[in-house]
């Protein structure tokens, strides 16, 4: 039982920070239609600023909103070059841009900085655990789900409360009729980049204060976790890609434990093949939120 | 016209032999003047020139992105590496391997045809998952599951230490370095191969009914196209193509690891497919040379032999991936066609031949035979959308002798009546049948098959098809699979949608009125009994709309097809109707001929919001 609680608070740890990274491409999947393979780089790029920041001398503390304003804007900046040029076009020409643009960022990173990785300490904390009854719980973990929950929290607010979230939310709904209605496509994609951004910034700050390491490659991971969770969830819909994440996490906690040792250097593979069957018999994701496609 | 054996082998074939001879002589040229490191340079090239080349077969053919085909060149290139070495190393490198295959000896000939069995083995159960998962153009989960096999294989291979020696080492043919592929005789004769069934299976009736599915899925099945088929067929010949060119590779380097066949490896072989035009094998081979050769001018750049001091910034190592990843996103933001489009060498010649058109309609009419009248039936048609129901038991029939024609306001479910009438809505009561056969639980491409053909609202033509193929692929679509009534020769229907002209031209690039004559053609092309044409007229002028009640009706009399037709012009209907069916919220309010349902009080309460006094 109190094995089973400590699964499922790891499970929830890691599950929230896929969760934000999926829900940063749900939101731009909802305005255009693109599935953002590029959208680890946001994280690798995260990653370079916190290895330069600390060689700089900065503190965690100091390191971590400069890593989520710089990951929202890199998100712009990587719309305004490369995605506002091809909003529209067939579905084969945006995926292919995004993979296009993933490999570019990790190949000019290659030739800038090194092909191999570089560390940078830890936060000493991170792996400090909280007793409570019989069960130890990590700092760490509890800390992500608090933040999970925080920025979901103010995520929320913004889509619900104030004009733009609702504009985004109208333009995931229908976007025609959104651009119809005087919604200003411009304005909204933008915005859907630069939110999706600062999630995927706030989802850096975790995962590298645990990996504590920057690389050309470094977002190739999560960015795979967090398309995989977007696309449990059914890519258009948003809480489907929280639920996603979080299941996610979960799945790979509960692999790890219960797989015998000598299959556990295969549980992304597991994970994979997983995924893969879930695509064949549901290719929509578990949640089914398109509507059939009008004729 | 050049006859069809003309048309779709001998001339590709001979275009094929003219590239080939081109790529083989320029490689020999490269590699005869340049220095030593150019003659594996060509050899490599040639080899990717295979590989890209059954990557088009699948992704050119079928519009599906995959980055499986990598991973099935990983599967190949392991068992291609497995059976080749010699017993005596592979005691050294994997004495422990499964299933007796530490013993076993094969030529590297054999174990290379072996090797892509197993992938194509391994190529079949993917593709029925693609088929289930509804792969099509653009398709997200099928791109995924093609990428989950990418990471499936790497992870194997890098974790099945007994089979494959793990990934930091792999598995190598001799501890001493290269001896292993003597000369490019095999690569010559494998690209040869690869080249001519790429160029042929574009023509192939398998390769053009995919091609129409990658244009617009849901048209393709409309027109009695069921694209799963087609899709498997490419997948299995590209997947074998690919793993002839991925054993080769082993063996030209001599030694395989999981890194080998991974991102890098799908990178570079997308990136050249991509850059000459996915859709063109002449293109994916024009690819592998721009790239091939970019590739090297950029390491030459980067290399330590050129200093230039203001150029440091840029001319570094890791240039040539920057390269690739510039021309990838580059081309998809300016060119996403890549250089070629789908334009292979031998359309120069074919537009050519193409004589001018044969003479007016009337002479080229045939005599047919009076079909048998059928009849299509509708009967209580109930069809929901979660709360809300867009059918709510309505009723039609029509002859093939008539045009039937269905009205309403907006919403009252006219076009949900085509779609349920056409398989792509499955309605919660009700029964559709034509004739005696009934039509319900068949799948959209069955009911065309059966001789109900429809238009679309939106316009769904194949765009990147020509006007003529548009015509000829839903012409084949159906081919073999109706014995009772004749089909229409594409001549005939081109002439008779007044496109004669534009036989050539992209059906992207027609004005809206040619887009709906050719998507009315396209539609008699399948030899229907029925057409049933989603507002046929819309955005037309009076007089074009005028000219579209004559062409229709010569299109229906000539493929001897009833017509149901829906449509807001009520000049249009009134010309072109014999009765109309009037709908509204869903349930037939009125059925008679134009000027009757006109008169019908209740017609003009749905229509105005109250029946026309008697000040008018």
């Amino acid at each position: 039982m109190t094995e089973l609680l400590q699964q499922v608070v790891d499970g929830l740890g890691r599950g929230g920070i896929y969760a934000l990274i999926a829900l940063g491409i749900a939101v731009i999947f909802g305005v255009m239609h693109l599935v953002n393979f590029a959208h680890g780089e946001l994280i690798t790029v995260s990653a370079y600023t916190a290895y330069a920041l600390f060689v700089a001398g900065w503190n965690w503390w100091l390191i971590a909103p400069a890593v989520v304003l710089t990951a929202g804007l890199t998100s712009v900046v990587i719309e305004f070059v490369a995605f506002r040029w091809v909003r529209g076009a067939p579905d084969f020409t945006m995926l292919m841009t995004s993979f296009g643009v993933h490999f570019l960022v990790q190949a000019a990173f290659v030739m800038y900085v090194s092909a191999n990785f570089r560390q940078f300490p830890r936060p000493g904390w991170i792996f400090e655990t909280w007793k409570v009854g019989g069960v130890s719980l990590e700092v760490f973990d509890l800390l992500v789900i608090l933040f999970t929950l925080l920025t979901l929290g103010a995520t929320y607010w913004v889509l619900h409360r104030t004009m733009f979230g609702m504009s985004l939310r109208a333009a995931a709904e229908d976007f025609d009729a959104a651009r119809l209605m005087g919604i200003r496509s411009d304005r909204i994609i933008r915005g859907a980049f630069a939110l999706s951004g600062l999630l995927a910034g706030v989802a850096a700050v975790f995962w590298l204060m645990r990996s504590g390491q920057a690389g050309p490659t470094a977002g190739l991971s999560p960015m795979l976790k967090g398309v995989l969770a977007a696309l449990i969830g059914g890519l258009g819909s948003l809480s489907g890609a929280v639920l996603g994440g979080v299941v996610l996490g979960l799945a790979e906690v509960f692999l790890i434990s219960y797989l015998p040792e000598s299959l556990v250097g295969l549980t992304d593979g597991i994970v994979f093949l997983f995924i893969a069957l879930l695509f064949v018999f549901r290719p929509q994701g578990l949640i089914t939120v398109r509507r059939a496609e009008r004729v | 016209m050049p006859n069809a054996l003309v048309r779709r082998l001998l001339l590709p074939l001979a275009g094929s032999l003219a590239t080939y001879v081109l790529l083989v002589g320029g490689g020999i040229m490269y590699a005869t003047i340049g220095n030593s490191a150019s003659d594996g340079l060509v050899t490599q090239m040639l080899i990717n020139a295979i590989v890209v080349l059954g990557i088009q077969i699948y992704i050119g053919n079928t519009g599906v992105l995959s980055f499986g085909h990598v991973a099935f060149g990983a599967i190949a290139g392991y068992a291609f590496a497995i059976f080749a070495i010699s017993p005596e190393r592979k005691a050294a490198q994997i004495p422990n391997a499964p299933f007796g295959l530490a013993e076993v000896d094969l030529t590297p000939l054999q174990s290379s045809l072996i090797a892509a069995c197993i992938a194509v083995v391994v190529a079949f159960v993917i593709g029925m998952g693609l088929a289930r998962s509804g792969a099509r153009s653009g398709a997200v989960a099928a791109t995924v599951i093609t990428l989950a096999l990418l990471f499936v294989v790497h992870e194997v291979a890098k974790n099945w230490i007994d089979l494959t020696r793990g990934g930091k080492t792999g598995l190598s043919f001799s501890p001493l370095g290269r001896v292993t592929l003597q000369g490019r005789g095999w690569v010559y004769l494998a690209l040869l191969l690869s080249l001519v069934a790429a160029r042929l299976f574009k023509e192939t009736k398998s390769g053009r009914l995919a091609h129409a599915a990658r244009e617009d899925d849901l048209a393709a099945r409309s027109m009695g196209i069921h694209p799963a088929v087609q899709q498997m067929i490419a997948l299995l010949l590209s997947v074998f193509v690919v793993s002839i060119g991925a054993t080769l590779r082993v063996f030209e380097i001599g030694s395989i690891n999981p890194r080998l066949f991974f991102f890098k490896y799908t990178l570079l072989t997308l990136t050249m497919l991509i850059v000459g035009g996915r859709n063109s094998v002449t293109g994916a081979l024009v690819g592998v040379v721009v790239i091939s050769l970019g590739s090297e001018l950029t390491r030459y750049l980067a290399g330590p032999s050129v200093e230039l001091p203001f150029l440091n910034w840029i001319l570094r190592n890791g240039l040539t991936d920057v390269f690739l990843g510039v021309s990838m996103v580059g081309f998809m933001i300016f060119r996403p066609d890549g250089l070629l489009g789908s334009w292979e060498p031998d359309h120069l010649v074919i537009r050519r031949l193409a004589k001018r058109p044969t003479g007016h309609l009337s002479e080229v009419r045939q005599i047919q035979n009076r079909l048998q009248q059928d009849h299509l039936h509708a009967t209580e048609v109930v069809v929901d959308f979660g709360g809300f129901r867009a059918l709510d038991g309505a009723s039609l029939t029509a002859s093939t002798e008539e045009v039937v024609g269905l009205i309403g306001p907006n919403g009252a479910g006219k076009t949900t009546l085509l779609n349920a009438i056409t398989g792509l809505v499955t309605p919660s009561a009700g029964s559709i049948r034509l004739d005696r056969e009934v039509l319900d639980d068949l799948p959209s491409h069955l009911i065309a098959q059966a001789g109900v053909v429809r238009t679309f609202q939106n316009l769904r033509l194949f765009p990147a098809l020509s006007v003529e193929e548009n015509i000829g692929v839903a012409r084949l679509a159906v081919a073999g699979h109706i014995v009772d009534r004749p089909q229409p020769e594409v001549e005939l229907l081109i002439s008779a949608s007044g496109l004669t002209e534009l036989r050539h031209r992209r059906a992207g690039e027609l004005d809206y009125g040619n887009a709906r004559r050719l998507e009315l053609a396209r539609a008699a092309a399948a030899a229907p009994r029925f057409l049933l044409l989603d507002e046929p007229t819309s955005g037309m002028g009076d007089l074009e709309s005028e000219e579209m009640i004559h062409r229709i009706r010569e299109i229906a009399s000539l493929v001897q097809a009833g017509v149901v037709v829906v449509d807001h012009d009520l000049n249009f209907i009134t010309g072109i109707c014999d009765r109309v069916y009037v709908l509204d919220q869903g349930k037939v309010i009125s059925v008679g001929t134009p000027n009757e349902v006109s008169l019908d009080p209740l017609v003009q309460v749905a229509y105005l919001g109250g029946p026309i006094g008697s000040s008018n």
